[in-house]
C-alpha cells in the first residue's frame, strides 16, 4: 500500500511539474473561468433576477467546464512519446497511476477554483466569507466526483482520434447528478439557509463520490489494455 | 552441463488486432547473456512481438513467462519533452524504487551528464535515444528489449549505445533487438531470429558467422520459409 501511494505521489508530482512547465491547461482554464463568470454576470438583468439566484449555476458551470480542460490533458501528456509505456513497464500497480492522476487533477482543479471563487464574490457580490466552510465542503465533494469520473474517461478516450471532443461527450451525462446536487446545496448556502436543508443532496454527492471512486478504480486497469 | 534458466519464455504466442492476426504461434526462449536479433521485413510483427514480450500488449493466445525485470527501448522515447533528462530519469527511478545515484551514473555512462539539466525537447535524436536507453537501464533489467535502437543515430552515438549494450551482455544480461541494421549489430548479437508475416521461422546462433552469411540465410528464409 505504501509503495502504491509513493508511486501515485511521484506520478502526481510529475504531472504538476509538466503542467507548471507548459501552463497551457492552467492558463486556458483560468481564462475560461474568468470569461464565463463575466459573461453570465453581464447577461443577467439585475432588475429581473437577483445575483444570488444566478450565482450557484454560474459557479458550477464555470468549475465544470474549466475542469474539463484540465481533465483532457491528464492523459494527453502520456500519449506524447508514449510515456505511458514507461510507466506501465515500472513495477508499480496500475491503480497507482489512477490515484496519481486523480491527485494531480484535484490539485489542478483546486487551483482553478481558488482563483475563481474570489472572482465569483467580486462579480456576484454574494455574502460568502461566513459561509466559506460549508461552500468548501460542497466544492470538495462535487469536485472529487467529477475529477474521479473525468480521470477514468480521460484514460479511455486518450487513444481515440478525437479525444478532446470525446471526453466532454462522455463525461457530461455522468456529471449531471453531482453538478445538480452541488448547485442545489450551493443555492441554499448562498441564501443563508441551514446546511441541514440540503442534507439529501449532500448525501447524494457523498454516495456518488464513494460509488464512482470504487467503480473507477476497478475499471481503470482495463482502460490501459490495447 | 546445466542449462541456464531462460529469463523469458514465450509459448505459442499469438496476437490479433481486431480480425487481423499479426503473430502466429511464436515460441521463444531468451537466456541470460544472450543478445537476440530479430530480423524481418516491415510488418513482420517485430514491434508487436517485443511489446507482447514486454507485457505492454496482452497476447491473444499463448503465454509469456518472465523471470526478473524487463525493460524496453521503443521507437518513442517514453520521456516527457518538457522535463529535463535528469527530471525524467528521477521520475522513472522513483517508480522503479532506484536510488538517485543510479540516475547520475547512467547520465555519465551515456554521455548525457553535461546536458542533463536541459529539457529533452532540446535534444538531438541521438541524445534522446541515449536518454531513452538510460531510462530503460534504470532498474538494471534482466532482459532489455530494443526496437530499432540505432535508427537515426550518427556513428558516435551508435558507438556509445553499442558499447553500453555490449557491457550489459557481458554482465549476463539478456536482450532482444528488432532491427534492420544487421551489419552494425553483428558484433553485439549472439543469435538471430527470423520473422516473416508474424511467424518466427527460426532462431539460430550467430556462431561467428558474418553479415553476408546471415543475410543469405535471411533471404533464403524470406523466399522459401
Amino acid at each position: 500500500m505504501g509503495e502504491m501511494l509513493r508511486a501515485a505521489m511521484a506520478i502526481a508530482v510529475k504531472d504538476l511539474a509538466v503542467e507548471w512547465r507548459t501552463k497551457t491547461a492552467l492558463v486556458s482554464s483560468l481564462a475560461f473561468a474568468v470569461l464565463v463568470l463575466a459573461v453570465l454576470f453581464f447577461a443577467r438583468d439585475p432588475t429581473a433576477v437577483s445575483a444570488v439566484d444566478v450565482a450557484p449555476g454560474a459557479l458550477w458551470v464555470t468549475f465544470t467546464f474549466a475542469a474539463m480542460i484540465g481533465l483532457n490533458r491528464a492523459f494527453l501528456m502520456e500519449r506524447e512519446n508514449r510515456a505511458l509505456d514507461g510507466i506501465l513497464l515500472a513495477p508499480v500497480p496500475r491503480t497507482a497511476l489512477f490515484l496519481g492522476k486523480v491527485a494531480a487533477n484535484l490539485a489542478f482543479v483546486a487551483a482553478v477554483e481558488v482563483v475563481s471563487v474570489p472572482l465569483f464574490v467580486l462579480f456576484y457580490d454574494v455574502p460568502l466569507w461566513d459561509r466559506l466552510p460549508a461552500l468548501a465542503l460542497v466544492i470538495g465533494t462535487a469536485t472529487f466526483a467529477f475529477v474521479v469520473v473525468g480521470t477514468l474517461l480521460s484514460s479511455m478516450v486518450v487513444r481515440t482520434r478525437f479525444s478532446e471532443i470525446m471526453l466532454p461527450l462522455l463525461l457530461l451525462p455522468f456529471l449531471v447528478p453531482p453538478v445538480v446536487g452541488a448547485v442545489q446545496v450551493t443555492a441554499r448556502i448562498l441564501a443563508g439557509r441551514p446546511l441541514s436543508e440540503a442534507a439529501g443532496w449532500l448525501r447524494l454527492l457523498l454516495a456518488f463520490d464513494i460509488v464512482f471512486f470504487a467503480i473507477s478504480t476497478l475499471l481503470f486497469t482495463a482502460t490501459l489494455d490495447e | 552441463m546445466l542449462r541456464a534458466e531462460p529469463v523469458l519464455a514465450a509459448r505459442g504466442v499469438s496476437r490479433r488486432y481486431g480480425h487481423r492476426r499479426v503473430l502466429f504461434d511464436v515460441n521463444l526462449e531468451i537466456l541470460p547473456g544472450q543478445a537476440l536479433l530479430l530480423v524481418g521485413p516491415n510488418g513482420a510483427g517485430k514491434t508487436t512481438l517485443l511489446r507482447v514480450l514486454a507485457g505492454l500488449l496482452r497476447p491473444s493466445g499463448g503465454s509469456v513467462e518472465r523471470r526478473g525485470s524487463v525493460s524496453m527501448v521503443a521507437h518513442h522515447s517514453m520521456l516527457y519533452d518538457v522535463l529535463t533528462a535528469r527530471e525524467n530519469l528521477r521520475f522513472f527511478a522513483r517508480l522503479h524504487g532506484v536510488a538517485r545515484q543510479r540516475v547520475d551514473e547512467l547520465l555519465e555512462q551515456l554521455g548525457l551528464a553535461p546536458r542533463a539539466d536541459e529539457r529533452v525537447a532540446a535534444f538531438s535524436r541521438g541524445m534522446t535515444q541515449r536518454a531513452a536507453i538510460a531510462r530503460a537501464l534504470l532498474p538494471d533489467p534482466e532482459l532489455l528489449l530494443l526496437d530499432e535502437p540505432l535508427t537515426g543515430l550518427d556513428d558516435a552515438s551508435s558507438r556509445v549505445v553499442l558499447d553500453v549494450l555490449a557491457a550489459l551482455r557481458d554482465r549476463g544480461r539478456a536482450m532482444a533487438i528488432a532491427s534492420h541494421q544487421l551489419a552494425e549489430l553483428m558484433g553485439l548479437v549472439t543469435a538471430v531470429g527470423f520473422l516473416k508475416e508474424g511467424r518466427l521461422l527460426a532462431v539460430e546462433p550467430t556462431d561467428g558467422r558474418g553479415t553476408d552469411s546471415i543475410m543469405g540465410r535471411y533471404r533464403s528464409l524470406m523466399a522459401h520459409g
